[in-house]
């Protein structure tokens, strides 16, 4: 009977431990280049975008290359805002 | 076949030209490959959900699988709330899903490859959004762009910069997909040709190279329709809950 046990445990113990290994080691896979390719275009995005508003309202108002070059930097801000923003996700889904 | 490594990404008409009005919405290979996506879909589920069976046959586990997937993503990064949308977010992964995969077939096309494509799907997605959360939580939405805390003289700035955060998503949203499947795809391609013009001596390396770029292109095939998905988990998310 005590051997039964014994082993009982010692299976379960390995069991917990395979789990533990495979599910770790595949959620950071997963995610280390998950977030390589998520934050690249976060920051592109937001300064093409602040750009290209920047470009629009200066055709509106007349007034180039002010807007757009005051919009590329806003853009520029708004991007670094969501790269931030993103990681901090991240870091919560890690732990 | 030819080794311009941007020729696989050449849009053609297949059949009769067809225009409305000034459009033309004649059917070409895309709409092809998208047709053979949608389809394949279709046929994966209609036969893993004819039979159900205790002990799973592969295809049953298989649409098990992606069902439990989907629904886990949505309940970890929306919550309860967003229980409805679930069709939806589970056709959207599963069509970028085949599209990727399908892209990866030899003298297959992508899809996903053509900005236009992933655009239009990221477009529906923040339009769809941007309702949502009108919808339910009326101009108490525009609340998103006034983050809490913020002193009043920042205030203008402050607004505009998260203004162009939230008209960045479907921008960033859709070049990621895009940009991801069409690096690799020529990147693939230029390797290809690299076999081709070393010859039986040199051209083992770029060989390998093929084939190792091959494995990493199915799993960004994977990951790229797995991160679309959840980013709009994460849109539906802000619409329903009102958090950053």
């Amino acid at each position: 009977m005590k051997k039964f046990d014994t082993l009982s445990t010692r299976l379960k113990i390995a069991k917990k431990k395979a789990n533990k290994n495979s599910f770790t080691n595949n959620k950071n896979n997963t995610s280390s280049l998950g977030t390589a390719l998520k934050l690249s275009t976060e920051m592109v995005a937001a300064v093409f975008v602040g750009s290209i508003i920047g470009f629009i309202l200066d055709n509106w108002f007349d007034s180039k290359p002010w807007l757009t070059i005051i919009f590329f930097f806003v853009g520029a801000t708004a991007g670094i805002l969501n790269v931030i923003r993103t990681a901090k996700l991240m870091q919560k889904n890690n732990d | 076949m030819s080794t311009n490594p941007m020729h696989q990404f050449n849009v053609y008409r297949i059949g009769p030209e067809i225009s409305l009005g000034n459009v033309d919405i004649s059917f070409t290979n895309a709409s092809l490959f998208m047709i053979i996506s949608a389809l394949a879909i279709i046929s994966v589920f209609f036969v893993g959900t004819k039979r159900k069976t205790i002990v799973p046959t592969k295809i049953q586990l298989l649409t098990e699988l992606s069902y439990t997937f989907v629904s886990k993503m949505i309940s970890d990064t929306a919550g309860s709330k967003a229980k409805p949308y679930f069709p939806f977010i589970f056709s959207l992964f599963m069509f970028v899903l085949f599209c990727n995969m399908i892209g990866m077939l030899p003298y297959s096309f992508t899809v996903t490859s053509h900005i236009i494509v992933t655009f239009a799907l990221a477009a529906v997605i923040f339009i769809g959004v941007t309702i949502i959360g009108f919808a339910n939580h009326g101009v108490g939405y525009l609340k998103l762009f006034i983050p809490s805390g913020v002193p009043v003289v920042l205030l203008p700035i402050i607004v505009i910069i998260e203004m162009i955060s939230y008209l960045a998503r479907p921008v960033s949203l859709s070049v990621r997909l895009f940009a991801n499947m069409m690096a690799g795809h020529t990147m693939l391609k230029v390797f290809g040709g690299f076999v081709i013009s070393l010859g039986i001596i040199g051209g083992w390396l770029p060989l390998s190279f093929t084939v190792a770029l091959t494995a990493l292109e199915i799993l960004i095939a994977f990951l790229q329709a797995y991160v679309f998905a959840i980013l709009t988990c994460i849109y539906l998310s802000d619409a329903l809950n009102l958090n950053h």
